[in-house]
């Protein structure tokens, strides 16, 4: 399990090191503007082909970049019911504090359950194995979170219920 | 038909010092508790790495752990008796600092204080008028997302200040609040229920220093009050004897020529040994509550009078408003009861606007006479909880219910929606 | 706080209040709402300081599970019991309500410990008037006399309109929980709660606690109840109760534990999702350190004023100055 986790995650480091080639690129359309272009998606010479990687059905990573943005959506896995609702909390409580982050979106994409947008700016304030390290970082932390958020629902379950039947006793 | 609208809405009034909480409807809060918490820090401090073979052990000793915590007056008294529990101030100046120690204190007011379900009620919160609104975010994201409470109003202290003032006046939603409660004052003016930031005065004295100043006071005098309860008996004896004088060089003397009269005896009992003791309580008597007129005598750093505050605030803010400002300026929070402080400020702040209108008549050399600017500072009962009075009052109106933002609003649009808060139709 | 006090908090304050100003006149006039619906309404007029009028207003009962006579079988007596001289039920009760009490605080035993101790037990009113049809059943399986009840099924509320239910067998008694919950996040955590109730009882140390399942259907005892009351969206809860937990002292404990049984677990769930938010902002923090770890290492400007007016521009600056 572990194992297609590291390959994963070296699959989309690899990707975003090619990927990420950004430079300051003013609106075309718009005098005296500067928009990300994979927002908007309007202009085909200024987009690259999008990678979509896999590791299985649940779990997958889109990358789509352009010539001033890349945009890096998630779709974490959840296994059952607990997991959904704890992805759901957990993944809502970083797009709140989106702001704090600067590289995450506020709303995911539709389809996937997290999205980071990295201008160009961002591009030339970090290092960019640095922020490549930060991106990996997240999704590494983002799993260990849900199921260190699991197993303490268990173990909280385990100690409510120790601690209404020792009333009896 | 929403069952939660039938039950009386909770209201919590979180400040800096005390909390307030109750439920809507009644004239008094149900409990008031120091807003301080008490945590057991072992569980934050778990090693991540710990081995195999114990870590279900230490897990559940971090789990369960978080629960261990005291707040009010419970967590003083357990931090005073035991090392394990470190205190944890979650507002500072008027602000919530710690997110954390703030849910734990909801949940204990909610669970263990109020002990009613928070399902089944509408919320009224209170918050310092120059809050951020990230700050109204986290509050809404932890009363939607912990507690489930159907609806919540974030409302600003101040204003609900001006509306516990309606049973003594008309329905003013304009005036000045002065609140000076236990580690900030602030005189807010309000126009129309909205707060005038810009014109916002703040001064460092507060009940908190006019205890110190008791305090040290009675050590300069050489009081035998043992030392370890010195705070808490400068605290007793300024809420049981303290008054507002009129001049202080005439309290001087009236004190001096008949000292059976003013002087007053202290009765307590040393913790340590059991045995009684008895101190005199003299000059502290009007010189506490003295710190708001002539601040100099406490702090070299900070020399505005209250008055003179009041009066910049006003005369900062727009002028269509100066007048309607003047005629209603309400006290909130506890260190505003002291015996005749309301008249005391309102014959200080008479003095300054009458000089400033002699100075312009002058000017204009008796040609033109203006009105006299009437001057009213209102005082109530219930100004030691005015906040949470007048939130109670509010959250009975059946307009109230309407104005919250619901749970249901939250999960479609997120934490944003409890960014604003209208001012609504009951409030006037 | 793990465990739900039976005492309310506020009644106890304010009787302890009221005892040590026996003598002072004073207007006192509130109202609150504890957890389940229960209402309590406390008054105190200027002319008797010794008296003081109790109101309690107690949830609305299922079909199955109606008061006869507006309140819990067993209720009356049950507060006679307890109470004594002190406290006269006044009838009818006050509009709203469904007891009212008439407390004589001057009635009071002078011993101090006494004193206390049934001021407690005035404040935890609540689990004596709403336990007390659970307390006579469970009495009669601690007497063994439970026979005429064979596998009959009572119906005993506990929330606004629900109910829980208890089927005496030989020597021992099935309690069932239909457990509801409102928000869907909860009704997961609680599920996964209640799964744990199982798993939590093979523990060695727990053998002598009543035993418990969990299903997600009805269980076979309540056949032939009502549809609306087997609805659950978080399953069925059953415990085994052996008399040896109602016997002497741990009856009042094990009503209390199973009147609240919805609320504990109500409670522990929002506090597990409190815990989870400060989980979550642990980890935000050592997310954002890793984020500021990625930008350049700041140029360590001395802070002096000489070098303050030739701090060098930043990319940023430029870039502000030409995006006008």
């Amino acid at each position: 399990m572990a194992n297609t986790l590291r390959l994963y995650l070296t699959c989309i480091r690899n990707t975003l090191e090619a990927a990420m080639c950004l430079q300051n690129f003013p609106c075309q359309e718009v005098e005296r503007h500067n928009k990300p272009e994979v927002e908007l998606k309007t202009s085909p010479e200024l987009l690259l082909n999008p990678v979509l990687i896999c590791r299985n059905e649940a779990e997958k990573c889109l990358i789509e970049t352009s010539i001033n943005s890349l945009r890096i959506s998630l779709k974490v896995k959840q296994a059952d019911e607990l997991e959904n609702i704890l992805t759901k909390k957990f993944l809502r409580f970083l797009s709140m504090r989106a702001e704090a982050f600067q590289v995450l979106r506020r709303k995911p994409v539709q389809g996937y359950d997290i999205s980071f947008l990295i201008t160009n700016y961002h591009y030339e304030d970090m290092q960019k194995h640095k922020l490549i390290d930060f991106i990996v970082q997240f999704m590494e932390d983002i799993e260990k979170e849900i199921s260190e958020l699991k197993m303490s629902v268990n173990t909280r379950g385990r100690l409510v219920a120790t601690e209404f039947l020792k009333q009896f006793i | 038909m929403d069952p939660a609208t039938s039950r009386p809405a909770v209201v919590i009034d979180n400040g800096t010092g005390y909390t307030k909480m109750g439920f809507a409807g009644n004239v008094e809060p149900c409990f008031i508790a120091p807003t301080v918490v008490a945590i057991n820090e072992s569980f934050l401090n778990q090693s991540r790495t710990s081995s195999k073979a114990n870590w279900q052990a230490q897990h559940s000793a971090g789990v369960m752990a978080d629960l261990d915590f005291f707040i009010g007056d419970e967590a003083l008294a357990r931090s005073r008796s035991s090392s394990t529990y470190n205190l944890s101030y979650p507002i500072r100046n008027g602000q919530v600092d710690n997110w954390d120690a703030m849910e734990r204190f909801w949940q204990q007011c909610i669970f263990n204080y109020l002990r009613c379900d928070p399902e089944d009620h509408y919320f009224l919160l209170t918050e310092s008028p120059l809050t951020a609104p990230e700050s109204r975010e986290y509050t809404g994201e932890i009363m939607f997302e912990t507690f489930n409470v159907p609806g919540l109003y974030i409302a600003v202290n101040s204003v609900l200040a001006l509306a516990a003032g309606y049973t003594t006046s008309k329905c003013e939603m304009t005036g000045v609040v002065v609140d000076v409660g236990d580690g900030a004052t602030h005189v807010v003016p309000v126009a129309d229920g909205y707060v005038i930031g810009s014109s916002i005065k703040s001064i460092p004295i507060a009940g908190k220093d006019v205890t110190l100043f008791v305090q040290q006071l009675m050590r300069e005098r050489g009081e035998n009050v043992p030392p370890e309860d010195s705070f808490e008996v400068a605290r007793k004896v300024k809420e049981t004897y303290c008054y507002t004088c009129s001049d202080i060089v005439k309290e001087f003397n009236k004190h001096d020529k008949e000292p059976a009269k003013y002087i007053k005896q202290w009765r307590g009992i040393k913790p340590k040994t059991g045995a009684p003791y008895s101190c005199d309580i003299g000059y502290e008597r009007f010189l506490g509550p003295e710190v708001f007129f002539s601040p100099e005598i406490y702090s070299s750093k900070f020399n505005t009078p209250l008055p003179e505050v009041i009066d910049k605030c006003i005369q900062s803010a727009p002028i269509d408003t100066r007048r309607a400002l003047y005629k209603n300026i309400v006290l909130s929070g506890g260190s505003t009861m002291f015996k005749d402080f309301h008249r005391r400020l309102q014959r200080d702040l008479k003095k300054i606007v009458d000089a400033r209108v002699l100075a312009s008549e002058a000017r204009l050399g008796g040609e033109v006479k203006s009105q006299p600017v009437e001057v009213n500072v209102v005082s109530h009962p219930i100004q030691r909880f005015a906040v949470w009075f007048g939130g109670s009052v509010l959250a009975s109106t059946p307009e109230f219910f309407a104005a919250c933002h619901t749970k249901a609003e939250y999960e479609e649009y997120g934490a944003g929606i409890c960014r604003t808060n209208p001012v609504f139709k009951g409030m006037y | 706080m793990i465990l739900l006090q039976s005492h309310s908090r506020f009644l106890l304050q304010t009787l302890l209040n009221r005892v040590q100003n026996l003598e002072k006149g004073v207007e006192f006039d509130n109202h609150w709402v504890e957890f389940d619906d229960v209402r309590y309404h406390i008054q105190v007029s200027l002319k008797n300081p010794h008296i003081l009028l109790l109101s309690v207003s107690l949830p609305t009962p299922p079909p199955e599970a109606i008061f006869f006579g507006g309140l819990p079988s067993g209720a009356i007596e049950a507060i006679k019991a307890a109470y004594g001289v002190i406290v006269q039920i006044l009838d009818p009760p006050r509009d709203g309500f469904n007891l009212t009490l008439k407390l004589n605080l001057s009635k009071l035993p002078p011993d101090e410990g006494y004193k206390h101790a049934l001021l407690v037990k005035i404040a935890s009113i609540r689990e004596t008037v709403l336990g007390a049809p659970l307390r006579v059943i469970l009495k009669q399986l601690a007497a063994r006399t439970a026979a005429s009840n064979m596998d009959r099924r009572f119906a005993i509320v506990h929330r606004p309109n629900e109910s829980f239910f208890l089927v005496p067998q030989v020597g021992k008694m099935m309690v069932m929980f239909p457990m509801r919950f409102k928000d869907s996040i909860d009704i997961v955590l609680a599920t996964s709660f209640l799964q744990e109730f199982v798993e939590a009882r093979r523990t060695a140390g727990l053998n002598n606690a009543p035993s418990c399942m969990w299903s997600p259907s009805p269980p076979l005892e309540l056949k032939g109840a009502p549809a609306e009351t087997l609805s659950a969206n978080a399953g069925f809860v059953t415990f085994v109760i052996y008399p040896r937990h109602v016997e002497g002292k741990k009856l009042d404990r094990t009503v209390w534990s199973l009147s609240t049984f919805h609320t504990y677990v109500s409670y522990h769930v929002k506090c597990s999702e409190g815990f989870m938010h400060t989980r979550m902002r642990r980890r935000v923090e050592s997310l954002i350190q890793a984020l500021d770890r990625a930008k350049p290492e700041l140029e360590k400007s001395k802070k002096t004023v000489l070098s303050r007016s030739f701090k060098r521009m930043s990319l940023k600056e430029g870039r502000i100055n030409s995006d006008s």
